[in-house]
């Protein structure tokens, strides 16, 4: 054969890897890169440490600050009082009307949101063809990318009108508008999470179910939900997480009265959540006093909600994962139990109906029911993006866009803030970039399951659940006022990265993990360090996911406000910081203070918000792309 | 045994947490030869051969007492560099695994890991190894296309050739064709043949012909212990233990 006698040739030693001294005694010249391998890894896991200093720090600073509003109110006092009036002659700290608000209008949001939620994740992973799929599927996720302020704005100026015009009340800032916005805030979380869920329920289920001769609600109905009820639950808890921990759009249309709603379903009342007051009272308060304390005593009750909701979504995830049966026991299974007796309630409720229908006008009826909550769901982003475009098309002139802005925003242009957002979003990924990589590689390529990596998983997860409200208390307490960093971009620039480093590390892991085993072994086989593995091997086909990863955070840092409002940022200035140590003009907080604070100026706000979304959307959109190109190159 | 023993191991014992999974193994593996390793599913084979370019470090709850002598140096010796041993000792897997890169930088990924960057020395290499494992005439033309659009057989030489650039002195194969079709695995065993007399091979396989057609020496393993060990005319016409000849007369297995 002509192939045996090409293969004698070459086997009389190649000739240039000669390197007489490499034997396996100690004499061998891999003690140099075995040195380099070892500090990699020590580098990586330092790095990986500093998600646990940074939750450190953060409780630390605000247990520091708010310990004391507890010691003078006494816990039950601050917990339970009825009254926060923190502006009166004897000022009094009770967070319950504050509570209750935040509760009242996640639950409503919750009733909203839920069923279109679940029913658009239905569709997406159950009924859409790929066509179909296409466009619901983005469509959802983009509104995941509106930034909340832009949400508030056009709350304020749409939503909140219509209430008060539709049912005949005084005013529309009211409990119901924050649950309407909270709604379609929390929407795309529940959807995607719940549609990995039904996604994930075995094939089998479904033709053995479809074999008996069921239809394809039946099947839905008997089968696929129920199979994918834990990971429904789950959604639900995330998407209530989603809602307590939103603070500019909430802030902008439930009126921010601290009071308990009379009677308490009295949904045209105004209410107050944590959040709100954070948002409201942080900017104005005098640093040290009683009410700065209250304030962060508000803080830490935020912050233990939101990882009391966030920590039983992970535990039945988490759950999920190990485990796949279909109830899963101990306190997971504890926490998904209310649910899945609701689901059933609701099911024996609905069971005696559905069977006076045939199953075929059943199934046309839920069907219909479904499209029903797809359509409202795209109407809802129709009309916000319609309403901004439209609206704002007109004020984007060569002007407006790099000119400087005059008369509080009224005249001039937002070239500034253009460029301070972009300053501002630059310096977070500069940060945290480098170190969400470096931290995922070291979880997940580094080390196996010990206390540490628990302890660093564990702090990621927090990180990930706390509010950006929260963040940006912190980032006032340590680095505006503990480091003496005053308003300035840099402090701003740390603040957001905080807050999108979790993302970074999630996505790097995500993308790490989905690389096969077998190319690691592949690779040590050929005698390559660790190190040369990783670098060589694994992160160049990880990297169009880790890059994904870093562009939705992009988008998420660029629409914030929150973090950035006591940190960084100013509402007019003339001029280009020429230092990090300067504040700067942001997109987000100029729309927030034009449409807060600034009677008229319509076209300002509507472009402001225009430009805003265009660059948030565009961000996400180069992440949708991304994706879509290497999931095809995975094709191939 | 006449020949020299490129490989050596002695009184090899090896824990995966509680699990036993080898037990006093001591077996010489001569230079320049084709080893087969058989036995049932389970029985340590893969275990034994990943024991000797310690791959087996990469999991964490494994344990190993006894030696392994790699031309008379202890491969666990506290002070050996195991990249080195990974380097003279190296193995092709069961699945093809090749990197997702062009088929060009699959095979020059190990001679670059070990520090050859000049582009004519790496040319002859990816050449010369290519050749070696039989698929230079097939892909030629496509050097610098992407790997995994080559059939599964192809993938495996590739693999094979990946592993002929960084000059090992003996080549660990597991089960290396039990992924592919019967005009593939015959490729392969060719190319063993070929391998073998420039390299030592240690090949597991499920498949007993296999071992009979491709190898000089058979070792026959059952629940963690190695039966028997010798020429592989003699384990298959005349074994020694009865344990060997009910395995390979299928009455188990």
């Amino acid at each position: 054969m002509k192939k045996e006698q090409a293969a004698l040739v070459p086997f009389q030693g190649f000739g240039r890897l000669r390197r007489p001294e490499v034997r396996i005694d100690p004499s061998s010249a891999g003690a140099k890169r075995q040195l380099v391998d070892r500090i990699v890894g020590k580098l990586l896991f330092s790095v990986a440490l500093f998600a646990i200093i940074a939750v450190f720090f953060i409780i630390v600073f605000l247990l520091r600050d708010g310990y004391q509003i507890v010691l003078e109110t006494g816990p039950w006092h601050f917990l339970t009082g009825q009254d926060w009036n923190p502006a009166g002659q004897n000022p009094i700290f009770g967070v319950l009307p504050l509570i209750v608000g935040t509760l009242l209008v996640m639950a409503l949001a919750m009733v909203i949101a839920v069923p279109l939620s679940i029913g658009t994740a239905v569709y997406i992973a159950e009924i859409a063809g790929p066509g179909t799929k296409a466009v619901v599927k983005p469509a959802v996720e983009l509104l995941a990318g509106i930034p909340s302020v832009v949400y508030g704005f056009f709350g304020l100026i749409l939503l909140t009108d219509w209430i008060r015009v539709a049912f005949d009340q005084p005013s529309g800032s009211s409990w119901l508008a924050g649950s309407i916005l909270l709604a379609i805030m929390a929407i795309p979380t529940i959807t995607s999470v719940a549609e990995d869920a039904i996604g994930s329920v075995p094939r089998e289920f479904r033709e053995g179910s479809l074999a008996l001769g069921a239809n394809h609600w039946q099947t839905i109905k008997n089968v696929i939900v129920p199979g994918a009820l834990s990971g429904i639950s789950a959604a639900i808890i995330l998407g209530m997480g989603r809602a307590i921990g939103e603070t500019m759009a909430v802030l902008m249309v439930t009126g921010n009265a601290a009071v308990i709603p009379d009677p308490i379903l009295n949904v045209f009342s105004p209410v107050r959540t944590l959040t709100g007051t954070l948002g409201i009272e942080m900017g104005e308060v005098a640093f040290g006093s009683q009410h700065y304390h209250a304030l962060f005593g508000v803080a830490v009750v935020l912050l233990i909600i939101t990882l009391a909701v966030n920590s039983t979504a992970r535990l039945i995830i988490n759950r999920i994962q190990r485990t796949s049966r279909p109830t899963p026991p101990g306190w997971a299974g504890a926490a998904s139990v209310p649910f899945v007796r609701v689901a059933r309630a609701v099911r024996d409720f609905v069971r005696p109906q559905t069977r006076i229908l045939h199953p075929i006008t059943a199934q046309r009826f839920a069907f219909s029911l479904i499209a029903l909550s797809v359509i409202s769901v795209i109407a809802v982003l129709g009309v916000i993006i319609a309403e901004i475009v439209v609206n704002g098309a007109g004020a984007i002139t060569w002007e407006f866009l790099t000119g400087s802005p005059s008369d509080l925003g009224r005249a001039g242009g937002i070239f500034p803030a253009i460029v301070g957002t972009l300053y501002l979003v630059g310096g977070a990924l500069a940060v945290a970039f480098p170190l969400g990589i470096a931290t995922a590689v070291y979880l997940i390529e580094y080390t196996a399951d010990t206390p540490l990596t628990r302890g660093i998983r564990a702090a990621v997860d927090l990180l990930n659940g706390t509010p950006s409200i929260v963040f940006g208390l912190f980032g006032f307490a340590f680095l505006v006022l503990f480091l003496n960093f005053g308003v300035s971009m840099i402090a701003g620039q740390i603040t957001l990265a905080l807050m999108i480093l979790p993302t970074i590390i999630r996505t790097t892991e995500e993308s790490l993990r989905s690389i096969p085993h077998s190319l690691r072994e592949g690779s040590y086989a050929l005698g390559a360090t660790k190190w040369q593995t990783i670098w060589r091997v694994v992160l160049p086909p990880a990297l169009p996911g880790i890059l994904t990863g870093a562009i939705l955070s992009i988008g998420r840092a660029a629409g914030e406000t929150a973090p950035i409002m006591f940190t960084a940022v100013v509402f007019s200035s003339r001029y280009l910081p020429s230092s990090l140590s300067e504040p700067v003009m942001a997109l987000p907080y100029h729309l927030f203070i034009l449409t807060t604070s600034v009677p008229g100026a319509s076209a300002q706000k509507y472009g402001t918000a225009l430009v805003l979304l265009l660059m948030v959307l565009s961000i996400y959109l180069i992440a949708i792309l991304v994706r879509r190109r290497c999931h095809r190159a995975k094709v191939m | 045994m006449g020949e020299s023993a490129i490989l050596e191991t002695k009184c090899l014992n090896l824990w995966y947490g509680q699990k036993h999974a080898l037990i006093d193994i001591s077996v010489r593996i001569p230079k320049n030869t084709v080893t087969a390793l058989i036995g049932p599913s389970g029985c340590g084979k893969s275990t034994l051969l990943r024991c000797c370019n310690r791959m087996n470090d990469l999991i964490d709850s494994s344990r190993v007492t006894g030696e392994i002598l790699f031309n008379g140096n202890d491969i666990h010796d506290p002070r050996a560099d195991v990249y080195t041993i990974r380097e003279k000792i190296g193995m092709v897997f069961q699945k093809p695994n090749p990197f997702p890169k062009s088929i060009y930088d699959n095979v020059a990924y190990g001679p670059r890991i070990h520090g050859v960057s000049e582009k004519k020395v790496l040319d002859r290499i990816v050449e010369d190894s290519l050749r070696g494992a039989a698929l230079w005439d097939e892909v030629k033309d496509r050097l610098y296309e992407p790997a995994l659009a080559l059939s599964g057989g192809q993938q495996q030489r590739l693999c094979i050739a990946r592993c002929l650039a960084v000059e090992p002195e003996v080549i660990l194969m597991d089960e290396p064709c039990s992924a592919l079709d019967p005009i593939a695995t015959a490729k392969i065993e060719d190319l063993i043949i070929q391998i073998a007399r420039e390299h030592t091979v240690v090949i597991v396989t499920h498949n007993m012909q296999q071992a009979a057609r491709a190898s000089e020496y058979t070792g026959f393993m059952y629940l963690g212990k190695l039966i028997e060990f010798d020429k592989t005319t003699r384990i298959f016409e005349d074994p020694a233990e009865e344990l060997t000849e009910n395995y390979i007369t299928g009455r188990f297995g």
